[in-house]
């Protein structure tokens, strides 16, 4: 008995601190379960066109989805989407349900603390939108006003600091229920991309729908959890190399309508 | 997966959780309070009103007991301006959580009326009470203790399921939740909390509706 006892705690005592010395540098990195189980999981959000859609047969489409494919054709992977709400684009990822967002996530300080971003893939502008009826010209005329915006988007970050004192901000969980809102007149105008804003438009002429303010512009791209810098490393050179041949600026102009501006690299 | 918990960050916005969790228990309380007149309506208009009344309840008890709560919150919410009504997103998830609430509600309430024996209302019109009189005390408070348990459930499964409010952009716990948790990034943490906000919020209504069924039935009838 005491032999047994004595034997489990020399093998506890010599075991356990080599098992923990040993098993970072075991460990598979992202990118290497990616290639070995042939599988690339990526965190895709399809209620917010043109960027993720569903097409009229339930399937993801638009440009993150576009890059996604051709990013996991060339890894050689079978591509898995892991559909979430705008909001659950982070999360999905530091909860290891996916090895990266595509989702276009613009790229912002506060967010870095949180992921890693990749080498931007596009380009979009936060606008506010509203019908014609409704006058709004400068930010000041925001006061009394409600206007809709979407959870962890970049209007989140960006239009309450732009919106004079006084602007009723209502914040929706998805941009699905922000144009709704905007739509059935509970908001009098909302904040989203210019190229989402143009398909609510185009999509309701009698509502007549236009563009009032710029907010911002920025570059998104894909994000990886902190410590993947193999795969963030993977993607930043595929990112290169589709640059380079037109792969990104074609994926782009098909589904915002506008040229790729130059993509800056970080 | 190397997660690493940090909590402080939510300790920092704790008062503002517990604004949502006050928002939660007003929006629930208030929804309570309506629904269950509501429900006591329906179910005194089903088992003895007239046959357009009853069919027109049992139409809307089947109606809103047979679509999800959040299509219920939706159509309210979106249809209502075409009403010429621009309610806030608060103000109309208490009118989806009310209208919901009184549909589950009136069918627990009407099994407590139907379980009071027919010898008893019976003998109270024998004694002369008006038919108001034999509504309040020969019927409704025996049916209301009878169902209590049933009742209390369907109140706590209400406060619950708000959470789903804040996807029209009503303003309690989980959207103060969702909006910390999507501008910190640190989501766990957030939700972790907001679970045990809920939890709590729940075995406090748990134990205050218990203490309003001593207060009516026990306390009330011992004198």
């Amino acid at each position: 008995m005491r032999i047994c006892v004595r034997l489990l705690i020399t093998v506890l005592l010599v075991a356990v601190p080599a098992m923990m010395i040993a098993a970072p540098a075991r460990a598979d990195s992202t990118l290497d379960k990616i290639l070995k189980e042939k599988k690339l999981r990526v965190a895709i959000d399809v209620a917010n066109p043109p960027f993720g859609v569903l097409d009229k047969a339930g399937e993801p489409d638009g440009s993150d989805v576009a890059v996604a494919r051709q990013m996991a054709k060339d890894m050689g992977a079978e591509l898995e989407f892991v559909q979430v709400p705008s909001t659950g684009r982070i999360p999905a990822l530091l909860a290891g349900r996916a090895d990266v967002t595509i989702a276009s996530i613009s790229v912002t300080a506060d967010r870095a603390k949180a992921v890693m971003y990749c080498n931007p893939n596009g380009a979009l502008q936060i606008v506010i939108f509203g019908p014609q009826s409704v006058a709004i010209k400068t930010p000041a005329d925001l006061a009394g006003k409600r206007i809709g915006i979407t959870r962890a988007t970049l209007e989140e970050a960006t239009v309450p600091k732009m919106a004079s004192a006084g602007t009723d901000i209502v914040w929706f969980d998805d941009i699905g229920a922000t144009i709704q809102a905007l739509l059935s007149g509970q908001v009098d105008a909302v904040a989203m991309t210019s190229f989402a804003g143009k398909t609510v438009a185009d999509g309701n002429p009698d509502k007549h729908i236009e563009t009032k303010l710029l907010v911002t512009t920025a570059f998104y791209g894909p994000i990886v959890r902190h410590d993947d810098f193999e795969l963030r490393q993977w993607i930043n050179t595929w990112l290169f190399l589709n640059t380079q041949n037109g792969t990104l600026a074609a994926i782009y102009k098909k589904y915002t309508g506008i040229d790729l501006p130059v993509l800056p690299v970080f | 997966m190397n997660y690493v918990f940090q909590f402080n960050v939510v300790w920092d916005h704790f008062p503002e959780l517990l604004h949502g969790a006050r928002l939660t228990i007003q929006l629930s309380a208030m929804a309570m309070a309506l629904g269950l007149c509501l429900a006591i309506v329906c179910a005194y208009g089903k088992s003895a009103g007239p046959k357009p009344v009853r069919w027109l309840v049992g139409f809307y008890v089947e109606l809103i007991r047979n679509t999800p709560f959040l299509v219920q919150i939706f159509i309210i919410y979106f249809s209502l301006p075409m009403l010429g009504l621009r309610l806030t997103a608060n103000t109309a998830a208490l009118l989806a959580m009310t209208v919901n609430l009184g549909a589950y509600a009136s069918e627990i309430v009407r099994a407590g009326i139907e379980a009071i024996p027919q010898g008893q209302v019976e003998a109270a019109r024998a004694l002369g009470l008006r038919r108001l009189q034999i509504f309040r005390f020969i019927i409704i408070f025996p049916a209301l203790k009878t169902v209590y348990p049933a009742l209390s459930s369907q109140f706590i499964l209400l406060m619950l399921s708000s959470s789903v409010v804040s996807t029209i952009s009503a303003v309690e716990l989980t959207a103060i939740t969702n909006s910390l948790q999507s501008t910190t990034f640190r989501s766990f943490e957030f939700y972790f909390v907001a679970t045990g906000l809920y939890l709590v919020m729940a075995l406090g209504f748990r134990a205050a509706l218990g203490a309003i069924y001593w207060a009516v039935f026990q306390h009330g009838r011992a004198a």
